[in-house]
């Protein structure tokens, strides 16, 4: 059995979804609130592979809310993955993916040093950050963007935002080892962490996101928006691509102009319906189909019955094991989101 | 990197600390003196499980024991006045539903809500806890669980005569629980509790006991959410 540890944009929308589910007493409620209700199981899901094989899951919300963060409860926020894991594990659950920023906060608060939550251990050889998938995707988007605007992989420019993070760091050796592009620009905050990148790849040129952002035919956005960027369409390439694998997507909005194709990145598409409500409250397009490919990697391994934490810890994916689980997601049936043009 | 909040540095022998500990050290002890009585009276009203149901109520008079012996160590007296009148309501609840035969009412009050409130309040101390405390409060959350078992399974074999009656009772009672932890939240906070962490310690565990108990999720989320947001 899979699982799915998730949470919900925001305060509105967990609002409004308390409602649509006719949960009222969570309905109505603020912040604080939040930060003291349990996590729990609300979804069951049914996913059927290409191949026939039939796998059963469980979506888990959190009750998390990005608020949190941004009111610096450090603790709420913890609190509320580690919860959530724990639930996961007590039903059983062989392997969940955590979604959204449960798994930014795993790594980024170490709590892979509190594993003991009340009467359970944690084991997390159950859990998987699913940033592998969602690294190959991303990658698989960059390549059918190229192709869908008759671009040479060897003459173009990709810019990766937020490089050194553990996505960020594996869609950067994946373009170098497999798409072979002929510039690399590496963006993000931390200039140590940029030089050691550099090093490792033994290419890429370190550049501030306003430098960045003008040279770039493609533009892969794997940090989370920092409050007060904006970028300017007119800046930007003609025509230039730009995968939004930052969480949460908001660049499609900011960002309407002719030539300028936006992307969300890191969701996958699967060939066959998935009965269930998550996607359609995470508002995918196409909810039946649509999800975060870092949820799909928990089915994958599922389907596969490798029942282990695939994605784990930072900046170890590598090009291999972007392949490995690459593989499966095609013979599962699922596709990287592609831009329409 | 991100930091988690340096955890409060926490001085056992301050007279805030201890001020807050007389308090919370009586609850506790109080919370174990009912319980014991509680069980002695389920006892009755359980002929059949009177066995077990009696070894129970001896295990709480354990813990109680042990909880004065942390007051002691910390040379708290605790505040028993101040306690008696904290479970005051809960208590009247239990002995009006006693009285007159609810048995279901008196389950829920006793295995369902003051387990749960104890497991949550015990969970969240033992990572502040002074080293002696935290020994005792260790040996006797898992007790806790198991007593929680006791009503569970009682209440899960005979869910459906039991179901209209548990969700009257939790009605009844859940927002008392939320009262009794407004009343404490600064001592808790004192001692290295934080409320919000006590409240979804509380709902977890008292959500899981619902849940084997034959409640669906949307059950639970609507039960042990009722009168919080009121609180």
């Amino acid at each position: 059995m899979f699982g799915l540890i998730g949470h919900l944009t925001n305060l509105d929308h967990a609002q409004r979804v308390a409602r649509d589910l006719g949960y009222p007493e969570y309905a109505d409620q603020g912040v604080e609130f939040w930060a003291s209700a349990p996590p729990q199981i609300v979804d069951e899901i049914t996913v059927t592979s290409v191949t026939g094989q039939v796998i059963e899951g469980k979506y888990v919300e959190s009750c998390f809310l990005p608020e949190m963060l941004a009111a610096r409860r450090f603790k709420t926020a913890a609190r509320k993955v580690l919860n959530a894991m724990a639930h996961a594990q007590k039903n059983g659950i062989n392997i969940s993916a955590l979604g959204g920023f449960t798994s930014i906060i795993f790594e980024n608060f170490e709590l892979a040093k509190l594993p003991q939550v009340r009467d359970v251990t944690l084991d997390f050889s159950r859990f998987t950050t699913g940033n592998t998938h969602t690294a190959y995707i991303i990658c698989r988007q960059v390549e059918d963007s190229l192709r869908q605007l008759n671009l040479d992989p060897a003459r173009t420019t990709v810019a990766v935002v937020g490089a050194t993070g553990d996505i960020g760091s594996a869609v950067c050796r994946w373009l170098d080892a497999r798409l072979g592009v002929g510039e690399l620009i590496l963006t993000a905050r931390n200039r140590e962490r940029l030089e050691n990148l550099q090093a490792e790849l033994g290419r890429g040129k370190i550049l501030d996101l306003e430098a960045a952002l003008p040279e770039a035919d493609v533009i892969v956005w794997v940090a989370s928006m920092p409050k007060g960027v904006e970028i300017e369409a007119s800046s930007l390439r003609h025509p230039c691509v730009l995968i939004d694998g930052g969480y949460p997507k908001n660049l499609g909005s900011k960002l309407q102009r002719e030539g300028i194709h936006v992307l969300n990145g890191g969701i996958v598409e699967h060939s066959l319906d998935i009965p269930w409500h998550i996607m359609g409250i995470a508002q995918m397009e196409n909810p039946a189909r649509q999800m975060f490919a870092c949820f799909a990697e928990a089915m994958l391994l599922d389907f596969e019955g490798w029942h282990t934490n695939f994605s784990w810890g930072r900046n170890q994916i590598t090009v291999a094991k972007m392949d490995q689980i690459g593989e499966a997601s095609v013979r599962h049936g699922f596709r990287p989101l592609t831009l329409s043009l | 990197m991100l930091q988690l909040e340096a955890s409060l540095e926490l001085d056992f022998q301050s007279e805030a600390y201890k001020d807050a500990y007389s308090r919370i050290n009586a609850i506790v002890i109080e919370g174990e003196q009912e319980a014991y009585d509680n069980y002695l009276q389920l006892a009755e009203m359980l002929p059949d499980h009177q066995a077990e149901l009696v070894k129970l109520s001896k295990m709480e008079l354990k813990h109680m024991k042990g909880f004065q012996a942390c007051g002691r160590n910390l040379s708290v007296t605790p505040d028993m006045a101040f306690a008696k009148d904290f479970f005051q309501q809960l208590h009247q609840n239990f002995q009006d539903a006693a009285a007159t035969g609810k048995l279901v009412t008196c389950l829920l009050i006793q295995a369902l809500i003051i387990e749960c409130f104890a497991i949550a309040a015990y969970n969240i101390y033992i990572p502040v806890a002074d080293d002696f405390a935290r020994k005792i409060t260790e040996g006797v959350v898992k007790d806790e669980y198991l007593h929680r078992n006791f009503g569970e399974v009682w209440l899960q074999a005979n869910f459906a005569e039991a179901k209209a009656e548990l969700e009257a009772a939790n009605k009844q009672n859940l927002p008392l629980v939320w009262k009794m932890l407004n009343r404490v939240a600064d001592d808790a906070r004192q001692l290295g509790m934080e409320k919000e962490a006590l409240v979804e310690d509380f709902m977890i565990a008292y959500g899981e006991a619902l849940s084997s108990i034959g409640f669906s999720t949307p059950e639970i989320m609507r039960m042990s959410a009722h009168g919080l947001a009121a609180a």
